[in-house]
C-alpha cells in the first residue's frame, strides 16, 4: 500500500493527567508534611516554605525579605559562610533560598544517602542564622552590581515599570529591587525580618522524589523538632492596587529594539471566569501557534518571539502581553496587537482553532506532570492558595468545557478598550 | 544508568529506544550531524537559519506546528556548534504523529521563498536580543575568534554578521538541506512509555522510503597548539568591567574530559568553590565568578570568567586569577575538595536523568559521538578521577600560553 503522506495518522484526545496522589501528615510540632513519592531516580528535593514573602516587608525596606533569605546560607552561630557552603556542597547538595511576593522557602535538592547530614544544616539555618556584616556588605555589593546591569537591559526596564504601574510602587506586587532601597537596607532590617518572619514561624514541608518512610523519620526527626511559635499577629495593613493607566515611553538612546509590555490586573485562580480567561489567553498569545506569534513573528517577521500571560498570585493576578520588537516597527506592532484584540472580541474562534488549543493545553498539562518536582510544585499552588483538592484532576475537563462564544466573551469583558496599559522602553 | 535498545534502517538512520513505562509521554528525539562548524566561513549562521526554516513546512505537509500541537505535543530545536536536534513531547497514544511529521520533513520540505524572507527577519532580531540589544551579549562574537583561528568553532552558532543571514538564498538553503539532511547523517531517538517493537514498525513505515544521501564526511581545519598568550581589549557602554579567559581542552567524549570537568567545578562552580572563597569573599576584587566548559565535540574551551568590583583594574584581577590557576598546576588537591566535586557530579548528572526528554537527547549526544553506551560511563569516569590526575590535566590546560584573555572595559 502506497503511504500517503499528505493524510495526518488517527489520534486521541488527552483527557487524563495520571497524576501521583499528594499524601498529607502533620510533623512532630505540627508543621504539615507534604509527600509526593515517585520511586525512580535516587534523588530527591525538600522545601520548607514560609509566609515571608516580600508582602510582609515594610514599606520603606523594600528588599529586606530577599535579603533574609539569602543570608540565610551567610552565617549562623556556629557556622561562617564559607563552612555553610562547603557543608551543601560536600554532599552535592544543591540549596536554593527563594522569595517570591508572598512566600519564601528554603529548597534543596540531594541524593537520598545524603539526607541525613542535610537535614541537620536545614534546621539550623531555621534557627540559628546570623546576619554578618561583612556577608551582608558582600549580598550588596553583588546585588547592586547585578541591578546596574539588569538596568541596562530594555527587557528589564520595561517589565520593573510594568507591574510598578499596574500596581503602585506602595504595593507589594509593585515594588521591584531599586538601586536607592537596596543601598539604604542594613544588616539588622534583615535580620529583624528573620525574626519576625522565619525564625519560630510556622511552615510546612514538601518533600518529592525518591522518599519512604526513612526520609520521611528523618524529616521528621530534624524538622519537626524545629520550636514553632503562635503566627507572627502584628497586623499587616492590607494595601490597595492603584493603577496607572497612561501610556509609558522609556527612551533608549542607541537601542536596537523597543520592548514592550501591555496588560491589566485580573484576578485569583479561584475566580469562575479564570480557565475561560486560561484558554482565551492561549488562543491570543499563550504559545508557539498563538495569533500574536503567528502574525508578528511568522508574518511580519517583527520580533524573535511575542507572548501573553496570566500570572495569578495569593491576592491579585495580572495579565501581560511581552515582546522585544525591531525599533522601527514598535508601533506597528502595538497596532497588530489592538487588531488581533478586536478580532478575538468580534469574532467567535473557529472550531478548528479552539480544538488545537484545548487539545495542546490537555497535552501540555499532562507533559508538565513528568517529575516529582513538577507534580510538587503544582500541588504546591493548590494546597498554600487554599484551592479545591479537584483543581488539578478537573483542571483538563474545564479547559475542554470553555466554548467559542466564552473566549469571544472574556475578550469583551477582560481586553476592553483602555483597560491595558502600555509601557515600552526603546523608542516608538 | 539509561537502558536503550538499537537498530539501523536500511537507509541509515540510526534508532535508539529507551522504554519507560512510568509516564504517559513519550519523547522523540532527532539529531543532524550538522552545526555551525559545518558552515562556509561566507555563510556562517547557516545552520541556525536553517533551523527555523525546518518548521516552515514540509513537502506534503504545510504547517509542521499546529498538527503536533493538534494532537497535544510540543516541540523545539536547538543548533550547536556541533549538532542541530529537534525534540517532541506528545502524548504517547499519539506517537505516531511525530514520525508523520519528523520523516515528511527529512524526505524533504517545501523550499517556500516566503518562508525563507520572514524566518530572515526573525534570525535578524534574535541577534539583536540576544547579542546586540543586551549588555556583554557579544562576548562570544568576540572570544571565539580570538580562543580559535583555524577551527571553524571561530564564529558563534548566530553567525559572525548579519549580513551572511540577509544573503542566504533558496539556492543555499536547497544545498544545505540535501548535504546534511539525510537518514544517514541522523539519529532518532524515541523514549517513553513505547516498545521498541512499535517503534520499528513506526520507523519502517515512515523513515525507511527515504532514500540516503552521499555519506558526509567532516574534514575540517584543525585548530594549531596555542603557543602564546592572547589578549584582546575591548571598550563598551557596559556598567561594569568584565574579564573572560578560554584554554583549550579535550572534547567531551575524550577521556580526560571529566577530569577537566572537576577541575572547573573544584576552581569556580558553587560558593565553596576557590575562585569564589578567594577572589570574590576575601579578596572582594569581583561580584561574580565563576568557571565551566564549553563542552563540545571537538576541542573545547575551559572557561573562567567574572565582572569586577568598583576601584578594582582589569590586570589586577587577571593576575588574581592565575594566582589561583597557578596554585592548582603546582599543588596536589586535598582528597576530601576532590570527593566533594565527585558528589556534586554525581547528584548532577543524578538529576539529569530524571526528565524523560534529556535521557533521550543524552542517549542521541552520545550515539552521535560515536558509542551511545558513553552516556552510561560518566559516572565511572567521574570516580576514577585522581588528585594526579586533576594536576596533570591543569598543567595541561592552564598554561598562560594556552590562553586566550578578553578585557570587557567599560567605557569611562
Amino acid at each position: 500500500m502506497l503511504l500517503d503522506r499528505t493524510q495526518a495518522p488517527d489520534y486521541q484526545l488527552v483527557n487524563d493527567a495520571r497524576l501521583v496522589a499528594v499524601k498529607t501528615q502533620k510533623l512532630d510540632n505540627g508543621a504539615p508534611l507534604y509527600l509526593i513519592a515517585f520511586d525512580q531516580q535516587p534523588v530527591m528535593r525538600v522545601e520548607v516554605n514560609f509566609d515571608a514573602g516580600s508582602w510582609f516587608e515594610p514599606d520603606d525596606q523594600a528588599g529586606a525579605a530577599f535579603f533574609a533569605w539569602k543570608m540565610l546560607s551567610e552565617g549562623t552561630r556556629s557556622r561562617t559562610s564559607a563552612q555553610i557552603s562547603e557543608a551543601f556542597d560536600q554532599y552535592g547538595a544543591f540549596l536554593e533560598l527563594n522569595n517570591g511576593f508572598d512566600r519564601g522557602s528554603l529548597v534543596v535538592y540531594c541524593q537520598p544517602k545524603h539526607l541525613h547530614k542535610v537535614l541537620p544544616l536545614l534546621a539550623e539555618l531555621l534557627t540559628e542564622a546570623v546576619y554578618p556584616e561583612k556577608e551582608f556588605d558582600d549580598l550588596k555589593t553583588m546585588t547592586l552590581q547585578n541591578l546596574k546591569v539588569n538596568f541596562e537591559k530594555t527587557s528589564h526596564v520595561a517589565s520593573v515599570r510594568f507591574r510598578e504601574k499596574l500596581f503602585s510602587r506602595a504595593h507589594p506586587y509593585g515594588r521591584s529591587q531599586q538601586p536607592d532601597s537596596v543601598a539604604r537596607l542594613t544588616p539588622a532590617d534583615a535580620q529583624h525580618f528573620y525574626e519576625r518572619r522565619i525564625q519560630l514561624q510556622p511552615f510546612r514541608v514538601l518533600l518529592a522524589g525518591q522518599v519512604g518512610i526513612t526520609e520521611v523519620a528523618l524529616v521528621n526527626q530534624y524538622l519537626g523538632a524545629l520550636p514553632v511559635g503562635p503566627p507572627g499577629t502584628e497586623a499587616m495593613p492590607t494595601p490597595t492596587i492603584t493603577t496607572d493607566p497612561t501610556p509609558e515611553l522609556i527612551e533608549k538612546a542607541g537601542s536596537l529594539q523597543s520592548s514592550i509590555r501591555m496588560g491589566r490586573t485580573l484576578f485569583k485562580r479561584n475566580h469562575p471566569d479564570f480557565h475561560k480567561v486560561l484558554v482565551m489567553n492561549e488562543v491570543f498569545g499563550g504559545y508557539f501557534g498563538s495569533r500574536l506569534m503567528k502574525n508578528i513573528r511568522e508574518q511580519k517577521g517583527y520580533t524573535y518571539g511575542i507572548s501573553s500571560n496570566v500570572g495569578a498570585f495569593r491576592e491579585a493576578g495580572q495579565f501581560m502581553i511581552g515582546t522585544d520588537v525591531k525599533r522601527e516597527f514598535t508601533q506597528q506592532t502595538i497596532d497588530e496587537i489592538w487588531k488581533e484584540i478586536r478580532l478575538l472580541q468580534t469574532e467567535p474562534v473557529g472550531d478548528d482553532e479552539l480544538m488545537t488549543v484545548k487539545n495542546y493545553m490537555a497535552g501540555e498539562f499532562v507533559g508538565s506532570l513528568n517529575t516529582p518536582f513538577e507534580i510538587a510544585d503544582r500541588y504546591k499552588l493548590i494546597l498554600l492558595d487554599g484551592l479545591p483538592a479537584d483543581f488539578l484532576s478537573h483542571y483538563i475537563a474545564r479547559i475542554r468545557a470553555v466554548t467559542a462564544s466564552d473566549v469571544q466573551q472574556m475578550a469583551q469583558t477582560y481586553l476592553a478598550e483602555g483597560s491595558l496599559i502600555e509601557v515600552v522602553v526603546g523608542s516608538k | 544508568m539509561i537502558q536503550y535498545n538499537q537498530f539501523v534502517l536500511d537507509n541509515g538512520l540510526k534508532v535508539f529506544v529507551h522504554e519507560d513505562a512510568s509516564t504517559p509521554m513519550a519523547a522523540v528525539n532527532i539529531l543532524y550531524n550538522v552545526g555551525s562548524r559545518d558552515e562556509d566561513p561566507a555563510r556562517t549562521g547557516f545552520a541556525h537559519l536553517f533551523e527555523h526554516l525546518m518548521f516552515g513546512g514540509s513537502k506534503h505537509i504545510p504547517s509542521y506546528d499546529e498538527p503536533l500541537q493538534r494532537v497535544g505535543g510540543e516541540n523545539n530545536a536547538f543548533t550547536s556548534p556541533d549538532i542541530t536536534n529537534y525534540y517532541i513531547t506528545l502524548p504517547t497514544a499519539n506517537l505516531e504523529t511525530a514520525f508523520w511529521l519528523e520523516s515528511d520533513r527529512m524526505l524533504s520540505l517545501s523550499f517556500d521563498q516566503n518562508v525563507l524572507d520572514v524566518q530572515q527577519k526573525v534570525v535578524i532580531e534574535e541577534f539583536n536580543q540576544r547579542y546586540l540589544n543586551q549588555p556583554y551579549g557579544d562576548v562570544w562574537l568576540k572570544l571565539r575568534p580570538l580562543a580559535y583561528q583555524q577551527h571553524p568553532y571561530r564564529w558563534a552558532t548566530i553567525g559572525k554578521d548579519i549580513s551572511h543571514i540577509e544573503n542566504a538564498t533558496l539556492d543555499d538553503v536547497k544545498a544545505f538541506f540535501f548535504k546534511y539532511y539525510l537518514p544517514n547523517n541522523a539519529i532518532l531517538v524515541v523514549a517513553g512509555n513505547v516498545t521498541t517493537e512499535q517503534v520499528k514498525q513506526l520507523c519502517k513505515k515512515w523513515f525507511e522510503p527515504i532514500p540516503a544521501g552521499n555519506e558526509y564526511i567532516r574534514s575540517l581545519p584543525a585548530e594549531p597548539r596555542q603557543t602564546q598568550a592572547r589578549l584582546k581589549d575591548h571598550l563598551a557602554d557596559v556598567p561594569l568591567n568584565a574579564i573572560y579567559k578560554a584554554y583549550h581542552m579535550p572534547g567531551r567524549f575524550d577521556t580526560d574530559f571529566q577530569t577537566a570537568d572537576l577541575l572547573s567545578d573544584l576552581l569556580g562552580r558553587s560558593k565553596s568553590s576557590r575562585l569564589y572563597q578567594q577572589l570574590l569573599k576575601e579578596q572582594q576584587l569581583f561580584s561574580n565568578i565563576g568557571s565551566y566548559l564549553t563542552a563540545s565535540v571537538e576541542p573545547g574551551l575551559f572557561m573562567v570568567q567574572g565582572n569586577l568590583n568598583e576601584g578594582v583594574t582589569l590586570e589586577q584581577a587577571d593576575a588574581a586569577i592565575n594566582a589561583v590557576l597557578q596554585e592548582v598546576t603546582d599543588q596536589l588537591v586535598p582528597e576530601n575538595e576532590l570527593i566533594k566535586v565527585k558528589n556534586q557530579a554525581e547528584s548532577t548528572l543524578a538529576f539529569s536523568e530524571v526528565e524523560l526528554l534529556n535521557r533521550a537527547m543524552n542517549l542521541a549526544f552520545a550515539a552521535n559521538a560515536g558509542d551511545p553506551d558513553l552516556v552510561n560511563q560518566e559516572a565511572a569516569k567521574i570516580q576514577a578521577v585522581t588528585p594526579d590526575s586533576i594536576q596533570e590535566i591543569a598543567r595541561q590546560i592552564l598554561r598562560p600560553d594556552n590562553s586566550s584573555t578578553l578585557y570587557y572595559r567599560r567605557r569611562a
